[in-house]
């Protein structure tokens, strides 16, 4: 299986990369503030995840009790350090050639989650019991994925069918059922009997 | 025959006018994530103002899919109770969700330490 951090990267340079081609003509407005602020900020917290990361590594490793070979996790921690740096400027490339509305855009895409209490209450309304605080975060995450997943799905079919955005029901509907066909939407209604 | 009644679902919801015993429920619960949904829609790529029918149908979605997570969830592990480790197996196909979620709880727990090495910092000082 391949690493699951790559995928998950390339999922997200695939959101970008649609967002590039919806404005293909969309020079560098002198929006220069807007923008250098935000890729500054997005940045700084890309970098601040990475350091908190190199810390705790460090940390762990200068333990004298451990008992794993010293070379192995190095060269695998400076190969994975060099990925990482390299997809951090790489972002940052990106994000700083952002104009205002792509900026705008990239902003909301980070920036939006589902209310934790929100989905607390929903998860303890089926269980009736209390869960984790991890399992609302894991939820949460999840369901934001599913929502990428049916809309770029979508925008998909709304590009197909020669209609433009905003998305309208029946784009959604055909959207799920593509997903539905694909196995990637769950659905535990209908027994599938086996030979019939 | 399930997508039938799938489709059923939707036109209920769009009714939305009945608020009767025999609809599927959803119409009558309030709207519980039409601001953030409408900020994510935008992020993933719709347009600046969604069409309310649309947010409507993806609420619904999102929470028959969490409905379902925690059903599943439910019955594998210990039962009765939904944890992460659940949450995780189930989700193992799909390579999107499955890399998020790791994400998601590692940089919880770097941010855990490192919220309690900056306390324990603060506090000896």
């Amino acid at each position: 299986m391949a690493d699951p951090a790559r995928i998950k990267t390339e999922g997200s340079l695939e959101k970008e990369g649609f967002i590039n081609e919806e404005n293909p003509k969309t020079e560098h407005e002198p929006a220069a503030e807007t923008s250098a602020e935000m890729s500054h900020v997005f940045c700084c917290t890309l970098k601040e995840t990475e350091a908190a990361a190199d810390d705790e590594e460090e940390g762990t490793s200068g333990q004298p009790s451990s008992k794993r070979p010293k070379v192995e996790p190095e060269k695998k921690k400076e190969k994975r350090h060099k990925v990482d740096e390299d997809e951090i400027q790489k972002m940052q490339v990106l994000v700083s050639s952002f104009s205002e509305e792509q900026l705008n855009r990239y902003e909301m895409y980070r920036r939006s989650a589902f209310p934790k209490a929100a989905i607390k209450r929903l998860i303890q309304s089926i269980t009736g019991s209390s869960v984790s605080q991890n399992v609302v975060i894991a939820m949460s995450g999840i369901a934001k994925v599913f929502v990428g997943e049916i809309v770029e799905e979508a925008l998909d079919v709304c590009e197909k069918w020669g209609d433009t955005p905003p998305l309208q029901p029946k784009h959604l509907r055909e959207a799920v059922r593509r997903l539905k066909s694909r196995d990637q939407i769950p659905n535990s209604k209908h027994k599938h009997i086996l030979f019939h | 025959m399930a997508e039938e009644e799938d489709e059923q679902g939707f036109e209920e919801e769009l009714e939305d006018g009945s608020g009767g015993v025999d609809a599927a429920g959803h119409g009558r619960r309030k709207r519980l994530f039409s601001k953030e949904l409408r900020c994510m829609m935008y992020g993933f790529g719709d347009d600046q103002n969604p069409y309310t029918e649309s947010v409507d149908i993806l609420e619904d979605l999102v929470i028959e899919f969490i409905t379902e997570m925690t059903h599943k969830a439910m019955s594998i592990g210990r039962q009765g109770r939904v944890q992460v480790e659940d949450i995780v197996f189930l989700i193992r196909k799909d390579p999107r969700k499955f890399a998020r979620v790791k994400d998601l709880l590692t940089m919880n727990e770097e941010l855990k330490r490192a919220r309690k090495a900056f306390d324990e910092a603060n506090y000896g000082s």
